[in-house]
C-alpha cells in the first residue's frame, strides 16, 4: 500500500500531514500503539524542513510525505528542495542532564531515533530525502505444542 | 489549541487544551513568556486535556522551567495522559520536571 501527499512546508500544514499519517497508519492495519510512535516521527522530521529547510529562501518551499506498508515493514519518506541537513551529523541531548545543563534543542532527532528503527537520509540533485523506517511485528502464528 | 489561565492564590495555573506542535507551540511560549514577565514564577500547567505533544512543546516547557527555577519559582505539570508521558519519558523529561495527578496536587504542591 502507498499513500503521497505534498505541501507547502508551512507550520500550518504539519497537523495536515499527522492526519494524513493517521489516516494510512489506520488503512494500512498499523497498530495504534505504533502509529502514534509514526505519526510523532514524521512530524519531527516535516517540522525540521519547515522551521530550517528553507530558512532564508523567500517563502516555504515543497515537502512532500509519501507513506509505504508491506507486511514487514512501514516506511515513510519525507522529502524536500531545501538546505540538506543529515541527521546522522545531529548531536543527540544529554537525557540525563539537569535542568539547569539540558540545551535547548536537539530533541526532535532524539526522539525520531527513539520512535523508528531505521533512519536513511540522501541528498542530491533532486532535494533531501529522509526515509523512517518500522519495522512490524511478526503475525503470531497458532503454535502447536509437541 | 487553546490556553486558559487562572490565578490560585499565588500560582498561576495554565490549562492547554488541545495538541502541541510546531504551529501551536509558539503560542504557547508566548503564554509562559507573559507570565514570567509579569512575574508569575509559580507556574501549574495543566495537561489532562492535551492529547499530543511534539518535541516543540517539550522546547517550551523547558525553557519556561529554567526560567521560572532561576526566579525562585517552577513550572509543574498535572495530569499528564499517556501519550504525552510517554514523550516526556524518551525525553528524560520526567527527570527534570515535576508531575502531580491532577492541579489540586500540584498547586498545593508550592510552598505557602
Amino acid at each position: 500500500m502507498k499513500r503521497e501527499i505534498g505541501l507547502d512546508a508551512r507550520p500550518e500544514n504539519l497537523k495536515v500531514i499527522r492526519d494524513f499519517i493517521e489516516d494510512a497508519c489506520r488503512e494500512a492495519g498499523v497498530p495504534a500503539s505504533e502509529a502514534k510512535d509514526i505519526k510523532l516521527a514524521v512530524d519531527e522530521a516535516c517540522c525540521n524542513v519547515v522551521e530550517h529547510g528553507y530558512a532564508g529562501s523567500p517563502g516555504p518551499g515543497p515537502v512532500g510525505v509519501a507513506f509505504e506498508a508491506d507486511g514487514k515493514t512501514i516506511a515513510v519518506t519525507v522529502s524536500d528542495r531545501g538546505r540538506s541537513f543529515d541527521p546522522s551529523q545531529a548531536p543527540g541531548p544529554d537525557v540525563g542532564a539537569g535542568w539547569r545543563d539540558r540545551r535547548i534543542g536537539g530533541l526532535g532527532w532524539h526522539l525520531i531515533r527513539q520512535l523508528v528503527d531505521d533512519v536513511r537520509y540522501e541528498s542530491g540533485a533532486a532535494g533531501n530525502r529522509l526515509t523512517l523506517v518500522k519495522r512490524r511485528p511478526p503475525v503470531p502464528e497458532k503454535t502447536e505444542r509437541g | 489549541m487553546e490556553i486558559t489561565t487562572l490565578q490560585r492564590g499565588s500560582i498561576t495555573v495554565i490549562a492547554i487544551a488541545g495538541s502541541i506542535d510546531g504551529m501551536t507551540a509558539t503560542t504557547l511560549v508566548t503564554s509562559f513568556r507573559e507570565q514570567v514577565a509579569g512575574g508569575n514564577v509559580r507556574i501549574v500547567s495543566d495537561f489532562a486535556a492535551v492529547e499530543y505533544t511534539s518535541s516543540a512543546g517539550l522546547r517550551a516547557l523547558l525553557e519556561t522551567v529554567k526560567e521560572t527555577r532561576q526566579q525562585g519559582g517552577d513550572l509543574r505539570l498535572a495530569a499528564v495522559q499517556p501519550d504525552v508521558l510517554r514523550v516526556l519519558e524518551l525525553s528524560g523529561f520526567t527527570h527534570i520536571l515535576k508531575l502531580f495527578p491532577d492541579v489540586e496536587a500540584a498547586v498545593a504542591s508550592f510552598p505557602a
